[in-house]
């Protein structure tokens, strides 16, 4: 695979250009442009084809999407029709999305991070950060090498290969696992700003946790935890103000 | 917030344009959450303690957020640097409560300077369609860098307000101990309630919902056998 490891730094970035109408598209075509090179000289019209299509919409998980780039320049190398490639492509968005968004945000970053603040409030310090970032980019790395040479291997049997490859293995497990983890940071670090504010301020904070959660799942979206935030933080400088 | 010196506040602006670079646009290697950005914030600004009391409360906000599809969320990271740099030098109890506040509000100003950074991207790609069209590598690759220079321009101006909006608080704000402490207590509890509910949120009713009640019992054991 030509320019592999071009393509891989470059999907860093693949979401450098992200948008409402192409979202990961052009960020995409931006990565695939080491692994087309050495179609410019066997077929530079093909080569202006492929180009086109890498940057046509597409989105997923951005650390997954190696395996639809692997794939798709491969299909192209193989001189798969445009037409199914582009098919293949809009088919992958979902899953990949899915699975990414499952593995990575829903599974490993609540696991990763609450470790990590779990692990700074109990003393941990500098280890805490250092510990979360090699942790989290050592398998980010892992993955998106894996994404990337799997796609290639596969080419048009993509969706086959993820079916059997370790990723939904993953996340059922690491889903537990963020959730013990998170409900594990929530009282530790409660404890660790409250500690010093005597029994009558952990009780107003956590009555005020205790409202804000209840008001957040009856209002819904409309009243985002931030806004409840600005908001209590309002009403308590208004009470200040007036002399309550 | 401590006089800050103009290097470390050239720092400050250059960690925060860096930070939110990686939300999403590169390396998303978790530089820009809270905890990070806050702690490293605190170091530059000379109080690494109070960098990272700012970063463990905006991620327990961070927390609820899940970046999925083209949700709009806040942008913690230039938030997190600037609030850090508010709460440096003063005691923690004191300064928490203004400094996460206006940690929060840039943090929802940001969010919204990302909508503008998407829209100005597409504006861009519109712009250039006949190139790509034309299958010109050359437009995607000035594309990627311009919307990179945008995103990286944002968050440094972001960062640059938000330590500007830092000097004009210490200078200008000036709440007595019964209101500071108040506040601080307010947005514990807030961040509290944003990582409990993100947490309930994420686990559902199935087996994850189980293992996320044995880890408040752990951490609760935890808590009093300290």
């Amino acid at each position: 695979m030509t320019g592999g490891w071009r393509a891989l730094l470059r999907l860093f970035a693949v979401q450098g250009t992200w948008n409402y109408e192409r979202m990961l598209g052009v960020g995409m075509g931006y990565a695939a442009e080491p692994l087309l090179e050495d179609l410019k000289t066997v077929d530079p019209v093909r080569h202006s084809e492929a180009v086109v299509r890498s940057t046509d919409f597409f989105n997923c998980n951005p650390y997954l999407a190696g395996l639809a780039l692997g794939a798709t320049v491969r299909a192209e190398y193989e001189a798969v029709p445009g037409d199914q490639i582009a098919r293949l492509r809009r088919a992958l968005c979902s899953p990949l999305g899915a699975l990414g968004d499952e593995l990575f945000w829903a599974g490993l970053l609540p696991a990763l991070v609450g470790a990590a603040l779990v692990a700074a409030v109990l003393g941990a310090g500098w280890w805490a950060i250092v510990g979360l970032l090699l942790a989290y980019n050592a398998l980010r790395l892992g993955t998106a090498v894996w994404a990337l040479r799997t796609g290639y291997d596969a080419g048009m049997r993509v969706g086959a290969a993820i079916g059997r490859s370790w990723i939904p293995g993953a996340i059922e497990r690491i889903g537990p696992v963020a959730g013990f983890v998170m409900g594990l940071t929530v009282p530790v670090t409660a404890g660790w700003y409250l500690e010093g504010f005597g029994w009558a301020g952990a009780v107003g904070a956590l009555a005020v946790a205790a409202v804000g959660a209840a008001v957040t799942r009856w209002f819904g979206p409309a009243l985002t935890t931030v806004r409840f935030a600005l908001l209590a933080i309002g009403l308590l400088l208004f009470f200040r103000w007036v002399g309550l | 917030m401590s006089e800050l010196p103009l290097h470390a506040a050239a720092l400050l602006v250059l960690w925060g344009a860096l930070v939110g670079l990686d939300l999403v646009s590169v390396p998303q290697a978790m530089l820009s959450r809270p905890l990070v950005a806050g702690t490293v914030a605190g170091w530059l600004a000379g109080d690494v303690e109070a960098g990272l009391r700012v970063g463990v409360l905006l991620e327990l906000f961070a927390l609820d957020v899940l970046p999925i599809g083209a949700v709009r969320y806040p942008d913690y990271g230039p938030a997190t640097v600037a609030a850090a740099a508010l709460a440096a030098g003063a005691p923690w109890e004191l300064g928490l409560g203004l400094s996460v506040t206006l940690g929060l509000l840039l943090a929802v100003l940001g969010g919204w300077t990302l909508q503008l950074v998407r829209r100005s991207n597409a504006r861009a790609i519109q712009h250039h369609s006949a190139a790509l069209a034309a299958g010109e590598s050359r437009a995607i690759r000035w594309l990627q860098y311009g919307a990179l220079l945008r995103d990286g321009s944002r968050a440094a101006g972001l960062t640059l307000l938000g330590l500007a909006l830092a000097w004009g608080v210490t200078r200008y704000v000036h709440l007595d101990r019964r209101t500071a402490v108040g506040l601080t207590l307010v947005v514990i509890g807030a961040g509290i309630s944003a990582a409990a509910g993100g947490a309930a949120r994420s686990a559902g009713r199935g087996a994850r919902l189980k293992w996320l009640l044995a880890g408040v019992a752990a951490g609760i054991l935890l808590v009093v056998l300290r």
